[in-house]
């Protein structure tokens, strides 16, 4: 405490030597001036005192005949007037305190930990979505929302528990080990679904598993022809629509149609060859702005050029708009080629299996196919007709169809169902 | 009269009141002025006496009007 005080009054430490320094001493004390820690070094003593002290000692050595000389300085009042000197650095100390203190407000890094289904990157991206991303406030996070936000958007996460420590923020989640199931109830919920053709053809198949299908076996259809429809309506006794029961319409089809496929390949070809010669460039950027460090201009007519950036980022998450790097420049020659015969089938039959195989891909079935090949001296064309076979169709809503029912009748019907409940409701409505 | 007033001596005689910490240190209070200060010897002038600390490497921690302390390795104190 009493150095406390020492330092933010200050003191300084003094030489004195002379005829009597005990005079001095016992002057100092008459004079109410603080004096300690003295000590004797055979022909000088040494002294502290306060500043003001310091400057009353004045007349008193010169009654005394002693003199007296400073050694050291020490306390605040020094500090500053040595800090007084030194502005700018005083200005940098505020400034790097301003901005740690700034700075802790922010969330700078974000860790997920525990996901194994659901990649980093996805809840990253949920993450900004919801607002939180590196360089936010604190206290503009809202963790019990998050975390509540979090369970609710991905059924596979059970368990989350959102953390700040220090400007990290910790996501910690747990996710479920049984798998889910999409619940299919959700499309049956209003109106029913029809299946419509989505392509012109024949149809060669149909299993109907629920609607009512119109079309059979060898029909033809256009696209957009309900195939299956999500209606299926309930008859009076005198075959009269009553109503209609809505469905999603279910059936396993199969159009056939036929496709023209046509692939060609020139004979002639431009081949690059790189002559060896290149360049390394280093490539700094900021934004969107980019310094190639190169003084002269690129020696080469025609040449490619490659770039590797890095961004410089702080920390896992905190990207800073800057980049480095390096561009690499080859030099080419174009020599014109022409393709021999062997290459120009290889590369027509590789064109041609990349096609079949999307095709397969997609679960489409080829019953038959005719291909011929055309040649003349600038390119090969290759013409396929193919048939082909596929379930070709979409689920569309179904169009709600109006059914004019009298009016005695609806109400005697809501009477009816009221007297008969559940299954014998059902019962009626389908006989 | 002190005696029968019981006032204390000190502010009554004017008499210094020296109180000793082992053999390091030593603390005065009512004395009138420093007469001799070395790391040998620290004589201090009360009202009737002298006091004399012997001893070596003595130094004066501090000291105001009233009180003085001193520290140091004591090996004689004397009234002269």
């Amino acid at each position: 405490m009493l150095h406390w005080i020492q330092y933010i009054r200050g003191y300084v430490v003094v030489r004195v030597w002379g005829y009597s320094v005990e005079r001095l001493l016992n002057l100092c004390g008459n004079h109410d001036i603080l004096v300690w820690d003295i000590e004797d070094h055979g022909d000088y003593h040494t002294m502290r005192m306060s500043i003001a002290g310091f400057f009353a000692l004045k007349p008193l050595l010169k009654k005394t005949g002693t003199r007296v000389a400073v050694l050291h300085r020490y306390g605040l009042p020094f500090f500053v007037s040595k800090m007084q000197k030194r502005k700018l650095f005083v200005a940098g100390l505020f400034c790097c305190i301003l901005f740690w203190s700034l700075a802790s407000r922010c969330i700078w890094d974000i860790r997920i930990e525990g996901n194994y289904a659901l990649t980093e990157d996805v809840l990253m991206e949920y993450l900004q979505e919801q607002g939180v991303h590196t360089a936010m406030k604190k206290s503009d996070l809202q963790i019990e929302t998050l975390e509540q936000a979090l369970r609710k958007d991905y059924d596979l996460i059970t368990w989350t528990s959102l953390q700040l420590r220090g400007t990290t923020l910790l996501v910690r989640i747990k996710e479920n080990e049984m798998p889910v199931y999409d619940e299919q109830k959700s499309e049956t919920a209003a109106g029913g679904m029809d299946l419509v053709a989505e392509k012109d053809g024949i149809v060669t198949y149909i299993i109907t598993r629920s609607g009512v299908p119109l079309v059979s076996c060898g029909d033809s259809v256009k696209a957009g022809d309900v195939l299956v429809s999500g209606a299926i309506p309930v008859y009076n006794e005198d075959t009269t629509v009553r109503r209609y029961q809505y469905v999603k319409a279910d059936a396993d089809i199969l159009l056939r149609y036929t496709k023209q496929v046509s692939l060609e390949a020139p004979v002639a070809y431009e081949e690059k060859c790189y002559t060896g010669e290149k360049l390394d460039i280093p490539v700094l950027g900021a934004g969107s702005k980019e310094i190639t460090l190169r003084l002269f201009g690129i020696p080469y007519d025609l040449y490619d050029t490659s770039e590797e950036k890095k961004q410089v980022k702080l920390l896992d998450h905190l990207y800073l708009p800057l980049f480095y790097g390096q561009k690499t420049v080859q030099e080419y020659e174009v020599a014109a080629k022409k393709h021999t015969d062997e290459e120009m089938k290889a590369l027509l039959q590789e064109e041609w299996r990349k096609n079949i195989s999307t095709l397969l891909e997609k679960g489409v079935q080829i019953t038959e196919k005719n291909v011929t090949i055309k040649k003349n001296d600038k390119k090969w064309v290759l013409y396929a007709n193919m048939q082909l076979e596929e379930s070709a169709v979409k689920l569309l809503p179904t169009e709600a169809e109006a059914v004019e029912v009298p009016e005695e009748e609806q109400q005697s019907d809501q009477t009816r169902a009221v007297i008969l409940k559940g299954g014998a409701w059902e019962r009626l409505q389908s006989v | 009269m002190v005696e029968s007033l019981k006032l204390p001596k000190d502010t009554m005689l004017g008499a210094a009141i020296v109180t000793v910490t082992g053999n390091r240190e030593a603390f005065i209070e009512n004395y009138k002025g420093i007469l001799e200060y070395t790391t040998e010897t620290i004589v201090l002038q009360g009202k009737n006496t002298k006091i004399c600390f012997e001893g070596s490497s003595l130094s004066i921690d501090y000291y105001t009007n009233e009180d003085m302390k001193i520290s140091g390795k004591i090996d004689a104190l004397r009234y002269l």
